[in-house]
């Protein structure tokens, strides 16, 4: 397992040297503190092994205030980056809060889930904490503006909340209440630019230049990688610039566009390795917070994966959601770590529970 | 709150129904995810293995730009090899707005930069948006050295701003010539379609109007290619291997730049043309016409405020009137008359006329310009003094179609064919015209007027001095010609031009020497009415002529200075010299001027000094030359 994670955050690591290459003085910059934080993450995860994670249940509350207010303290606080409040400049790092939240979220769903299950199902009353917890995320990182992560947030909620047992006029209600909601959410709450990519992602040739111009870049960067790439370090369409935040979203690119179909297909199986093993922890866990919080953490790093690989292909509009491990992004890269830590924790104290 | 280990052993283990459910719903994720595996593989295999080489493509024309360079346009040289009208590089800032992160910001930086209101800037960009999104935008042309300095050093902070460099015609000496050089102008569809497309591009500019646009082929060269590896902010990374331009050839006119210049200074804000052509060849040494155009106004497109002014402008800068302008040829015309009366032998050197002021013939008076009369006339004299009477009994005598014979052989009423354009033919009528045309017969009356010059006539400046030109060399109608060679842009000469003759007149040498006569006594002569083109050293021989543009008997009473400018008649002045053995031909045309010997002939008078005055010198210098070398 671990041999996986390290796979694919070397081929991170190699992939964004490769990405910042032609960036002149700030790309080595940019390399060493990836790796900083891969090395940071590697620590994290050995502290997590020394502790059980059901004591997350425990420190669930207290967690998920205190990412409440560095979302907060970001919103308000933070340094403006292109008109986003995102960050919070803690000096040797810019930590940028809604990435841990992800993470806190599915801790904090798992805990709730586990808590309150009756076995039955759950009614729709019992999903309003949830549906709070969630949309006290959703509200503030859609406040950054971060539609990209808010929707994040949301994604999670689902997957999590399909995954336990439910009532099925819940299901109804919640499918109801989506088919309400949507309509409304665009034309009142979100801001132009983000309709603008929905509407663009429809039809990116449209508009080559503008909002469709990422997807498009991105499209020839990956297509124009061929078979076998056109070598590492000799991708034109990043090394030229052409190819926009390409150390972050669109990070797959550049990688499909040096190493080709047959190295992309190399990536994607190691990846996706890494994935369904974590999904086999679910399955392996006896307890079921184990379970929640297994299943939690997988569907936070296949989703974001999804999407992050969809977009890059044209298939979705850009939103600004990386690829896990790969993509640059300290909080992001910590973050996903320590979620691999703790499904490293949950697998390897399965049988503990059996003991006791 | 329970203790951290009570928690741990409370646990509920997860018991094996619930196991079967979450085995399912596990499947059921595992499903899922392998679902998207595939739509990303396909997703993968479609982009790079099925449209990959399209894909590679586009990668490839993002990375390098084709660039066109515009090759150096031919020169324009005067017959002593002096540069006219060159090129000179022209720096214009272009704008790449996709390549910039914050547009208004760039607009904002530029209107301080260049002085420009951003009102202005926007305009500009407004009027590009029909363009291609990767032609960049004008915003600034022709801009100077501060300007470019600074926006070079300041280049990363302006992205998508680029320095473009162009030529751009350089005028050396004004309006020197502006009729026959021509302007350029984009390139529009027609033109597009008529040229060879390979070579042309919407964008390009192509020649509009004279010369330029008649040797277009010449002047213009070939284009080169550069290719050029851009970023996707547009700054040039480096210069991939491309095509070299071709520099276009030379045009050396036969114009004699400091004769033209002396005309044109001295028809400065007159209208009217002035001819000189050297009388053994056909070269033309000048060919002014007035007003000029002011040239640089047409550089980049004129602007529509500047071209209304010039359509309404009532001097019509925009006729070339050497050869579009066609007038009553007035007195000049008495050359013809003279020589259909000689050669029809209706008259001879010593037939005599009188002269009392004015004819009676029919029911009407027909007055001589000399109220008194000149009293008797001979063929000298009526020539001299440009006597009215004698050239109406001529006319009388000759008739209508033998004056019509004679003109057209001197060259009058067809065009002489000169290798320029909208050249008009004018008119000379003959009875027979005349009922095709106004559908009535000729009246004999009519011929009178058409003896002196007057009535139907129409002429052209150059066809009077063409027909000044076979008077003078004994009846070679020369096909008069503007450019010298074609020289190539390594100095070597393309092609070479020679005199043509049209037409050569045989039989006539005496009458003709017998007019030349006439024209000497015309500006030497006491009472010649062309004394003002008198020389000191030369003997000038001329003709003047006064060209009615409304009847004389409307303003018989006013003072000529009242009359309208519109009404006023044409001044004209035709000479060559010198008398003995001629090599120039002057003909000057006043629109307007009023009488010949007063405004036309002192112009004329100017350009033959400026002539011999050049010549004298030269010999001079060969002399010292031949001195130096002998010693």
């Amino acid at each position: 397992m671990l041999v996986a994670v390290l796979l694919i955050a070397a081929m991170g690591l190699i992939n964004l040297y490769s990405a910042t290459y032609a960036g002149g003085a700030s790309s080595t910059t940019v390399f060493i503190r990836q790796l900083f934080f891969f090395l940071a993450g590697l620590s994290c995860i050995m502290i997590i092994h020394l502790f059980d994670y059901r004591l997350l249940l425990t420190w669930n509350y207290i967690l998920y205030g205190i990412v409440v207010c560095l979302l907060l303290a970001s919103l308000l606080l933070g340094g403006s980056i292109a008109g986003t409040q995102r960050w919070i400049n803690l000096g040797f790092f810019r930590l940028q809060p809604s990435e841990p939240a992800k993470l806190m979220l599915v801790i904090s769903l798992a805990s709730y889930y586990y808590r309150k299950d009756t076995g039955r199902g759950f009614t729709i009353g019992q999903l309003l904490i949830p549906m709070a917890l969630t949309g006290v995320f959703f509200i503030l990182v859609l406040m950054q503006p971060d539609l990209g992560t808010a929707m994040m947030f949301a994604g999670i909620f689902i997957s999590m909340t399909l995954f336990v047992k439910l009532k099925w006029s819940t299901i109804g209600i919640i499918f109801g209440g989506c088919s309400a909601v949507i309509p409304i959410g665009w034309q009142f709450f979100l801001k132009p630019y983000q309709k603008q990519r929905i509407m663009t992602f429809l039809s990116p040739e449209s508009d080559p230049t503008n909002s469709g111009y990422h997807i498009m870049q991105s499209k020839i960067a990956v297509g124009s990688g061929l078979k076998f790439g056109k070598g590492y370090l000799k991708g034109t369409q990043g090394h030229l610039h052409f190819l926009p935040e390409r150390h972050t979203d669109f990070a797959f690119s550049v990688w499909a566009e040096e190493w080709g179909f047959a190295g992309s297909l190399f990536f994607l199986a190691v990846y996706f390795f890494m994935i369904l093993w974590g999904l086999n922890v679910c399955l392996a866990s006896r307890d079921k917070f184990g379970v929640l919080l297994a299943f939690g953490i997988v569907s936070l790093i296949f989703w974001q994966a999804i999407i992050n690989l969809l977009m890059v292909m044209g298939f979705l509009p850009v939103v600004g959601i990386p690829l896990p491990l790969f993509s640059y992004g300290g909080s992001s890269l910590l973050t996903t770590l320590i979620g691999i830590g703790l499904l490293m924790n949950i697998r390897m104290r399965r049988n503990q529970v059996r003991k006791n | 709150m329970q203790s951290p280990k009570e928690t741990l052993t409370k646990l509920r283990k997860v018991d094996t129904g619930e196991l079967n459910q979450l085995k399912k719903r596990t499947d059921a994720a595992t499903l899922v995810i392998i679902f998207f595996i595939a739509v990303i593989l396909a997703r993968l295999w479609f982009l790079q293995i099925h449209y990959g080489s399209k894909y590679k493509d586009k990668a490839d024309n993002n990375r390098v730009r084709m660039l066109d360079v515009v090759a150096s346009r031919g020169n324009v040289l005067d017959r002593d090899g002096r540069t006219i009208i060159t090129n000179r590089p022209s720096f214009n800032i272009v704008w790449v707005k996709e390549d910039s992160p914050d547009p208004d910001e760039i607009i904002k930086k530029l209107s301080r930069i260049l002085n420009e209101e951003i009102a202005v800037l926007l305009k500009r960009v407004r009027e590009a948006a029909d363009n291609p999104r990767h032609i960049p935008i004008l915003l600034q042309e022709d801009i100077d050295w501060k300007t470019l300095v600074y926006i070079e050093n300041n280049h990363y902070d302006l992205p998508g701003v680029r320095i473009e460099v162009l030529p751009r015609r350089d005028y050396l000496y004004e309006d020197f010539g502006s009729h026959m050089i021509g302007y350029l102008g984009q390139i529009n569809m027609k033109e597009l379609e008529e040229k060879n497309s390979a070579n042309y591009q919407g964008g390009d500019q192509i020649g509009k109007r004279g010369f330029e646009k008649l040797y277009e082929d010449e002047l213009r060269g070939e284009k080169g290619t550069m290719y050029m590896e851009v970023d996707a902010h547009g700054f040039e990374q480096r210069q991939l291997k491309g095509k070299e331009t071709l520099p276009g050839n030379d045009l050396q006119l036969t114009i004699d730049m400091d004769l033209q210049l002396e005309a044109e200074k001295a028809m400065a804000g007159k209208a009217g043309a002035v001819v000189a052509m050297d009388v053994k060849s056909g070269r033309l040494l000048v060919f002014a016409s007035a007003p000029p155009l002011h040239l640089e106004d047409f550089v980049g497109g004129i602007s529509t405020k500047n071209w209304q002014a010039l359509l309404e402008n009532i001097k019509r800068p925009l006729v070339h009137k050497t050869i579009q302008g066609q007038y009553p040829p007035g007195s000049t015309y008495k050359i013809v008359t003279a020589l259909a009366g000689l050669s029809k032998g209706v008259i001879t050197p010593n037939t005599v006329f009188y002269c009392s002021g004015s004819m009676k013939f029919g029911n009407r008076r027909y007055g001589c310009w000399k109220e008194g009369g000149h009293g008797p006339v001979s063929l000298h004299r009526a020539l001299a003094e440009s006597c009215d009477v004698y050239f109406y009994q001529v006319g009388l005598k000759v008739e209508v179609d033998s004056l019509a014979e004679y003109a057209n052989r001197m060259g009058l009423g067809h065009k002489t064919g000169i290798d320029f354009e909208y050249e008009k033919s004018g008119l000379i009528p003959t009875a027979a015209w005349k009922k095709l045309a106004k559908g009535v017969s000729w009246q004999d009356g009519e011929t009178l007027s058409i003896a002196i010059g007057q009535g139907f006539n129409l002429v052209t400046p150059l066809q009077v001095c063409q027909m000044t030109v076979a008077l003078a060399n004994g009846g070679i109608l020369y096909k008069p010609f503007l450019i010298e060679r074609i020289i190539d842009s390594e100095g070597q000469v393309a092609k070479e031009f020679e005199p043509v003759v049209d037409v050569e007149l045989v039989g006539m040498e005496k009458y003709l020497k017998l007019i030349r006569e006439g024209l000497v006594g015309a500006v030497n002569d006491r009472h010649g009415t062309g004394k003002e083109a008198q020389l000191k050293d030369v003997t000038v021989a001329g003709k003047t002529g006064t060209a009615q543009v409304v009847s004389m008997k409307k303003f018989q009473e006013t003072d000529e200075e009242d009359v309208a400018y519109k009404h006023k008649d044409h001044a004209w002045f035709t000479s060559f010299a010198p008398a003995e053995n001629p090599e120039i031909a002057v003909t000057v045309l006043v629109e307007h001027g009023g009488h010949g010997g007063s405004a036309a002939a002192p112009i004329a008078k100017k350009i033959l000094a400026r002539y011999f005055a050049k010549k004298t010198e030269l010999e001079t210098n060969k002399a010292k030359e031949n001195q130096n070398v002998l010693q």
